[in-house]
């Protein structure tokens, strides 16, 4: 029943698993056309592993496309890719010649769990979902820290963000409860991956799915929410209308995405004197320092439970696999990242689907998730494209170069400019750990100088700027003393050690012939100064778009 | 990719000319100006190039009056109203058009600027109203909108720019950062360097410790091992890194620009000893030298007490450094083709209240624009006789930018795409108003 696949893929385990969670699969998968789609014909149990799905199914299209992938990236390569995406910096010079030399057959999925059980790790995706929560412009890190090393799944997060009773979490809902209209779209676009704003004043003209019930209609999800001295609450009253082009007035039921209307018990506006009453109530909670009174019926809640009821949790779902899959790939399966609709099919439907399926099953754990995805082979391509056209990106034949966040490109700016040997030889575990904890502390500041990434990034005049001439450049990345990487090369005699330090060092690899030539020149014509050409030598490499970026 | 012109001349992909190309001489890709195919006096004969050549050499600068600067002591004045104030209205050299007593050296010379009385914005709050005079519109959920500059430095600037493209001084700390200096979807590249303690950029010189060769050499050296990462990959933010990183010299050149202590004393004295009138001349410096967009904010408009006081005295300096600058631009012959404007959030409440102040009023209120496209001496739009409404002309922000942009000859109902959603250069069914374009 299990064929293998002529990309040389070997034949599934068969599994003894749920029967009818695979006939259940095996015909979804029938009516979704997928069979028909690829040369061999393939079924995908649910107990497949998710790298043996996210393989064959990015294989297929490969095949179906005629184009033959890039070779696999280089050992250090890779090294240094994971150790960015799990852990937030580059890998130590001794990680990745540990990596090198190991024989295991093993080395690479030990190396995915090692860094799984840093300290590093929880403070890298904290800062990684803080980016996706709060576009870099509040500081939800505390509270996320805790969620991610308590291990809370995708699903208790969103349930205490949206609940705005959870210290931290409810920033979420603070940041942007004096504009509910926003409040609703972020909503919608972090957690659902649908950007309804074209469809507050019409129905949205590319997207006949989304309609202005849908606008009006996640935002009665939200219209009732308020702050008070602090505090979030939500009243029992509130209605939202509008107005459609034609000019009728409409009012708004709550709307999930999927079109599903919520009831709710009959609302009775309060007259003059109960509204006097209760500003009396929230006066008297604010001067208390109280949380105003819980609602008796609440329109958050029904979002909460709408969004994650089977049947309807597609968008749910999805809408994280993809951010997951944008951050480790750097290209959605669905792209733009907020147009999630039917008339915007992902490149890879049954892969998104059996994703999002996988991830509900497994109760929406994320960690689960970016470790098989950081195990495929599609992650672990070269990024270097050595053919003639460049293959359109959504056939992940290529991996994609991607712009270091802020936090990565300081905590890796600190540690290739300090000695190797403050990170080498003889430390334990625990040591390591801490002296990597302290270098990205360090990093802390250099960091707000840096933009994060946003979509289309471009990197800004003022960071190269910044590298050029600041002050403050000069003297945390290339000083010379005793632990930093100048103070470790100006003592270098033999040129070509230098070289390779150095290179090693900021690069994790040796230079190449064209490259030690320019770097001879460039010492050679620096004797007097050998500081100085150290100086301006790591510069240059720090500099370099090959530091700037995870490729 | 940056736009292609809409002749493609030889229909070989080789000879299509592109922007970048033609201006910027980095020929990118199979895109370069070639000569075997195309004499330059082709170039410039093809209708969409000649436009191209002009519309680059256009140049703003913004006086952004913050807080709020009321239209009754500028160019608006009802004198021996009960709204009126003690200030009395002056004939200008535009026969019919007065203006404030307190602008008289812009009355002098208002045969170059046309003044726009009918703006009714709905907006009265600072950070609100400040976005929308910044976008042109309201802010989107969903949508990061570029401001005036961003989308004028995207219009209007070269590819190997040497100099900054949008300039953005706002020194006072009052209203700072209400609606202020945002790229938005554009991207860094149009992102302004906003200078508020400084005069000038951080970091355009070079530190003691590097001495020039080393500081070129290293960069050369930085450029080496880029160009050999950069081969086989094809990424925007790889190549936005490189083209930061090659824009550094031209921009550190740039430098004295922001040094007006070069300029003769009569030039200086011209706009006047404040800082106001600093910033203004190093925005003439700037764009000069190719900066296409520059903003020079004053603060602090917002006199909800003793606005006489305040309006004399701010009036006052915005009449010495707005007419210096006119004169300055006029006699270099750069006034054809700079657009000098002064925008604001709101005008002031024509009622004035206890503490003899006015307060904000989006309602009925004025702005000028001179220069570069405009009809000089035209005045559109009137309020009644004691300013408290709009009677003639109603118009609002985006009409204010549609106008803007056609005086520089940009077409502004032109689409930027996010992805696939398209954003014009202001809202559809927007029109400019012609009754001040030249």
């Amino acid at each position: 029943m299990w064929q293998a696949l002529d990309v040389g893929k070997p034949t599934f385990r068969l599994s003894f698993g749920d029967l009818a969670m695979k006939c259940v699969v095996v015909c979804m998968l029938v009516l979704l056309g997928w069979a028909a789609r690829l040369s061999a014909e393939l079924l995908l149990p649910a107990e497949c592993s998710i790298p043996e799905v996210v393989d064959l199914c990015i294989d297929a299209r490969l095949q179906e496309s005629d184009t033959i992938p890039a070779l696999p990236a280089d050992d250090a390569t890779l090294v240094r890719r994971t150790t960015l995406d799990l852990v937030g910096r580059f890998p130590t010079v001794r990680e990745v010649r540990d990596y090198l030399s190991s024989e295991a057959a093993t080395k690479r999925v030990e190396m995915v769990d090692r860094l799984f059980r840093s300290p590093t790790f929880v403070r890298h995706q904290a800062n990684e979902l803080n980016m996706v929560l709060t576009h870099s412009d509040s500081d939800m890190t505390g509270y996320l820290r805790q969620a991610i090393s308590e291990q809370h799944s995708w699903e208790q997060i969103f349930r205490e963000l949206m609940s705005g009773e959870v210290t931290g979490a409810d920033q979420f809902l603070k940041t942007r409860v004096q504009d509910l209209d926003r409040l609703a779209n972020d909503t919608s676009v972090i957690f659902f991956g649908v950007n309804i704003s074209c469809a507050q004043c019409h129905d949205h003209p590319l997207v006949t799915e989304w309609t202005q019930a849908h606008f009006y209609g996640m935002k009665s999800f939200f219209n009732r929410t308020f702050e008070n001295g602090g505090f979030l609450g939500e009243r029992d009253y509130g209605l939202v209308k509008y107005k459609t082009t034609a000019g009728e007035e409409i009012t708004a039921d709550m709307v999930f995405l999927t079109g599903s209307v919520v009831e709710e018990p009959d609302v009775v506006e309060p007259n003059d004197e109960q509204k006097k009453a209760e500003e009396a109530v929230l006066k008297e909670a604010k001067e208390k320092k109280e949380p105003p009174p819980k609602p008796s019926f609440s329109r958050r809640e029904q979002l909460i439970d709408v969004a994650l009821r089977e049947g309807e949790n597609a968008y749910f779902s999805q809408a994280i696999i993809n951010r997951v899959w944008y951050r480790l790939f750097g290209w959605g399966l669905v792209m733009p990242l907020d147009q999630l609709h039917a008339e915007n099919p992902a490149s890879h439907p049954e892969l998104l689907e059996w994703l999002a399926r996988d991830l509900v099953a497994h109760q929406y754990d994320l960690q689960r998730l970016v470790r098989g995805l950081v195990l495929s082979r599609a992650y672990a391509r070269s990024s270097r494209w050595e053919g003639e056209s460049y293959p359109p990106r959504e056939l992940y034949a290529v991996v994609n170069v991607r712009p270091l966040t802020r936090h990565q490109y300081a905590t890796s700016l600190w540690l290739s400019s300090t000695s190797p040997d403050y990170l080498s030889g003889d430390l334990s575990a625990e040591q390591f750990e801490q002296r990597i904890g302290t270098i990205e502390a360090g990093a802390h500041g250099f960091a707000e100088l840096i933009e994060d990434p946003t979509g289309d990034f471009q990197i800004s005049v003022t960071e190269a700027l910044l590298l050029n001439n600041s002050e403050q450049v000069a003297s945390d990345f290339l000083r010379d003393a005793g632990d930093s990487l100048v103070g470790k090369l100006k003592a270098i005699q033999d040129t070509n050690v230098l070289f390779d330090t150095a290179v090693w060092n900021v690069l994790l690899r040796s230079p190449d012939e064209e490259e030690r030539t320019a770097l001879t020149n460039f010492i050679a014509q620096r004797q007097e100064n050998r500081v100085g050409a150290c100086q301006h030598l790591v510069w240059a490499l720090l500099t370099s778009s090959e530091c700037r970026f995870n490729y | 990719m940056p736009n292609l012109p809409h002749n493609e001349f030889c229909g070989s992909p080789e000879s299509v000319i592109t922007r970048r190309g033609f201006f910027g001489g980095v020929a990118t890709g199979a895109a370069g100006l070639t000569a075997a195919n195309m004499t330059l006096l082709d170039v410039l004969q093809e209708p969409a190039f000649a436009e191209e050549l002009k519309i680059r050499d256009k140049r703003v600068i913004l006086l952004w009056l913050a807080g709020g600067a009321s239209q009754l002591e500028t160019f608006d004045p009802k004198p021996g109203r009960p709204t009126g104030g003690p200030y009395r209205a002056i004939q200008t050299s535009v026969p019919g058009v007065q203006v404030s007593e307190l602008m008289p050296h812009l009355a002098q010379r208002l045969n170059h600027t046309a003044i726009i009385r009918s703006l009714n914005t709905h907006i009265g709050d600072h950070g609100g109203a400040a976005t929308v005079m910044h976008l042109g519109r309201r802010s989107e959920a969903a949508l990061k909108l570029p401001d005036l500059g961003a989308m004028i430095s995207k219009e209007l600037v070269r590819a190997d720019s040497k100099v900054p493209d949008y300039v953005n001084f706002y020194t006072a700390t009052e209203g700072r950062y209400s609606g202020v200096g945002t790229s938005g979807f554009l991207g860094s590249r149009h992102a302004p360097m906003f200078l508020t303690t400084e005069s000038k950029p951080e970091n355009l010189t070079r530190l003691e410790s590097v001495s020039a060769v080393d500081h070129q050499q290293r960069a050369d050296l930085r450029d080496l091992l880029s160009r050999r990462f950069a081969r086989g990959r094809q990424s925007a933010a790889l190549a936005s890194h490189n083209e930061a990183y090659a824009r550094v010299r031209g921009l550190m050149s740039s430098e004295k620009l922001f040094d007006i202590s070069d300029e003769p004393q009569s030039m200086r004295d011209k706009y006047g000893p404040t800082l106001f009138g600093e910033q203004a001349l190093v925005a003439r410096r700037l764009i000069e030298a190719g900066t296409p967009f520059v903003k020079v904010s004053r603060a602090w408009w917002d006199s909800h007490g003793q606005n006489f006081e305040t309006h004399l005295e701010l009036v006052s300096e915005l009449d010495v450094v707005m007419s210096g600058l006119v004169d300055d631009l006029q006699d270099r012959g750069l006034l054809d083709h700079t657009l000098v404007l002064t925008l604001s959030e709101f005008g002031r409440t024509p009622k004035i209240n206890p503490s003899l102040g006015r307060d904000h009023f989006p309602s009925a209120w004025s702005i000028s624009l001179t220069g570069c496209g405009i009809k000089g001496g035209a005045v559109y739009g009137k309020t009644d006789d004691d300013g408290q409404t709009v009677v003639d002309g109603e118009m609002g922000a985006a009409e204010v930018f549609a106008t803007i942009f056609s005086a520089l000859g940009i077409d502004h109902q032109k689409e930027y795409h996010v992805g696939s959603r398209p954003v014009p250069l202001t809202d559809p069914g927007t029109e400019a108003v012609a009754e001040v374009l030249a």
